[in-house]
């Protein structure tokens, strides 16, 4: 495996986005040409060699160490190849991604995985509007799978239509809202009111701190989808993924604001 | 191994003739679908329902038979499981078969779910487009990677139907050996060792009762509208009033049809058959075995017994 690695010189005074940069996009460039590569910081661009010390070879592999919450858009619309972010990231990291695994070994700022569309994301948490559109933007996350080990913020999968996102920890309020598909899978819990104005999709978890008034119970169910969803992670994500889900669990269906076609899968 | 006719080079391998002639085979279209139960009984109630009525494409509309059982390792959703393969003249031919046998059988069947069990093919089946609307509105599906599998309400749960199912135009219809005994008894078990040992080979389907056909056909009849009718030239009782193709110590003459996703595996099981009959088919009676063919001018694929069968 080569890799190039590209060390932050120094914490940035303000924001950088690095949406221009990609594994794919660098692997074909020479080192000049990756230093001389633009970025944007705030309102003027730099250049990478002003910003990071890069060495290794380019190949499938792009690692950015000492990364800081001010670096966005990190991993927007990587296709394939790998991309391990050393730190934290700012918001709109896997912006519109399409293949390829993004690991961030931080934590995730806002609308991580906006507008996903496939591949594989992990963080070690996530804020606000993980998975979420852009304002305007008709549909969220449209595929691939987020894996979060801790927790992650409110409203994620806000109009999410297809996807994962897994969160070994917590989802924040309002999680799932707008949802039309795609699933949300927590090991430790929904914060309050999960599925506001959901329309399809599936939120799995232990518990909900408190359930939105339009969300109706409807009883225990063994649903051979759960053994499917567990044994397609398995294989998937490997150790990554969460344990199996158990064979009964109690299905809330909502939100009856709107066509009511989504459902809370509750596990404990 | 010994020559016995320098006209028509039959050979005789284990006190069983192998007559120098091959089987005739059609390109067919096929298809396969994993079906899972809550056990592997109601696995297997499922799919012999959803292969039923599935043994000549002629009046059948397909032809149909179980490939294998899996176990819970080796199914989308950790549940026992039987493949099931179909065949058809065509895809158009098939489609319609696939799906209704599965709205008819499979959704019907208690616990059941229904996953594609052909991946990897350019060519696909619309499993779902019709059995989803069974709900009615409440259909909800699942995207699992690049796999789309439809929830579909029913009184004990879900039923999960993958959206759609794999096909094949490179499949082979049609392998066949006939298998001449002087005992019917003897020729029976001969004849099931050699559809136990088919079951054995993958992607290949016997689809006639029990892997075995007794009643062999020729195309066309005397009578208008008959598409098929009795294969006089293998017909004991017709011996002395037909050109009959046998001796007179033969008794009876079973058939073992092969269908297969290639023609690789119809030449496995052929080859595996052919084992099963020569390794005890003296001894129970076996005395030849032969093919049945049109002269080579209608089927693509010909599969020669003699290159076949174990030296």
């Amino acid at each position: 495996m080569s890799a190039l690695t590209l060390k932050l010189k120094a914490t940035p005074d303000q924001r950088l986005d690095l949406s221009a940069l990609s594994p794919a996009k660098v692997s074909a460039m020479s080192q000049g040409d990756i230093e001389r590569l633009s970025i944007g910081i705030g309102r003027r661009s730099v250049k990478l060699g002003d910003v990071f010390a890069i060495s290794g070879t380019p190949g499938d592999t792009l690692v950015i160490e000492g990364s800081t919450a001010r670096l966005d858009g990190i991993g927007t619309e990587l296709d394939q190849g790998t991309l391990i972010v050393e730190g934290d990231v700012g918001a709109y990291a896997a912006r519109r991604m399409k293949g390829g695994r993004l690991d961030i070994r931080g934590a995730a700022g806002a609308y991580l995985a906006s507008g996903l569309r496939g591949g594989i994301v992990t963080a070690k948490s996530a804020g606000d509007l993980a998975g979420a559109p852009k304002v305007g933007e008709r549909f969220g996350m449209l595929g691939g799978v987020v894996v979060i080990s801790g927790d992650v913020g409110e409203r994620a999968g806000d109009r999410m239509r297809r996807g994962t996102i897994i969160a070994k920890g917590r989802f924040g309020a309002s999680a799932g809202s707008r949802m039309m598909g795609g699933t949300l899978w927590t090991e430790q819990g929904f914060g309050a009111g999960p599925g506001p104005l959901m329309r399809r999709g599936t939120l799995i978890g232990p518990s909900v701190e408190r359930l939105l008034p339009t969300f109706n119970d409807a009883g225990l169910h063994d649903l051979n989808v759960l053994r499917l969803i567990s044994r397609y992670f398995a294989e998937t994500l490997g150790e990554l993924a969460p344990p199996a889900l158990p064979p009964k669990v109690r299905r809330i269906s909502g939100d009856l604001a709107t066509i009511g076609k989504g459902e809370i899968l509750l596990t404990a | 191994m010994s020559e016995l006719s320098p006209v028509n080079k039959a050979i005789e391998i284990n006190g069983v003739v192998i007559d120098d002639t091959f089987a005739e085979a059609f390109g067919m279209s096929g298809s396969s679908l994993i079906i899972t139960a809550d056990s592997i009984k109601w696995a297997r109630i499922c799919a012999t329902v959803m292969t039923g009525f599935g043994t000549s494409v002629i009046g059948c509309g397909a032809e149909c038979g179980i490939d294998c059982e899996l176990s819970p390792n080796d199914t989308p959703d950790g549940r026992p499981g039987v493949r099931v393969l179909m065949f058809g003249f065509s895809p158009d031919a098939l489609t319609p078969q696939v799906k209704n046998r599965v709205g008819q059988c499979v959704l019907t069947s208690p616990g059941s779910a229904c996953y594609n069990g052909l991946l990897g093919t350019e060519q696909k089946i619309a499993l779902a487009s019709g059995v989803k609307f069974f709900g009615d509105g409440n259909q909800t599906s699942k995207k699992l990677g690049n796999r789309r599998f439809w929830r579909i309400p029913v009184m004990d749960g879900e039923f999960i139907c993958e959206d759609t199912v794999g096909l094949t135009t490179e499949a082979v219809g049609g392998g066949n050996m006939l298998i001449l005994g002087r005992e019917r008894k003897g020729l029976l078990e001969a004849t099931e060792a050699a559809v136990d040992a088919i079951a054995q080979v993958p992607d290949v389907i016997t689809p006639f009762p029990g892997g075995i056909v007794r009643s062999g056909s020729k195309v066309g009849a005397k009578y208008k509208g008959m598409f098929a009718s009795t294969n006089d030239a293998f017909a004991p009782t017709l011996r002395a009033i037909s050109k009959s193709e046998l001796s007179e110590d033969t008794i009876a003459v079973l058939e073992v049809v092969i269908d297969g996703l290639t023609s690789e595996a119809v030449s496995n099981a052929m080859r595996a058959g052919l084992k099963a009959v020569i390794d005890i088919g003296a001894s129970k009676g076996v005395t030849r075995i032969s093919a049945g063919n049109y002269g080579g001018k209608l089927g693509q694929h010909h599969y020669h017994l003699q290159k076949l069968v174990p030296q």
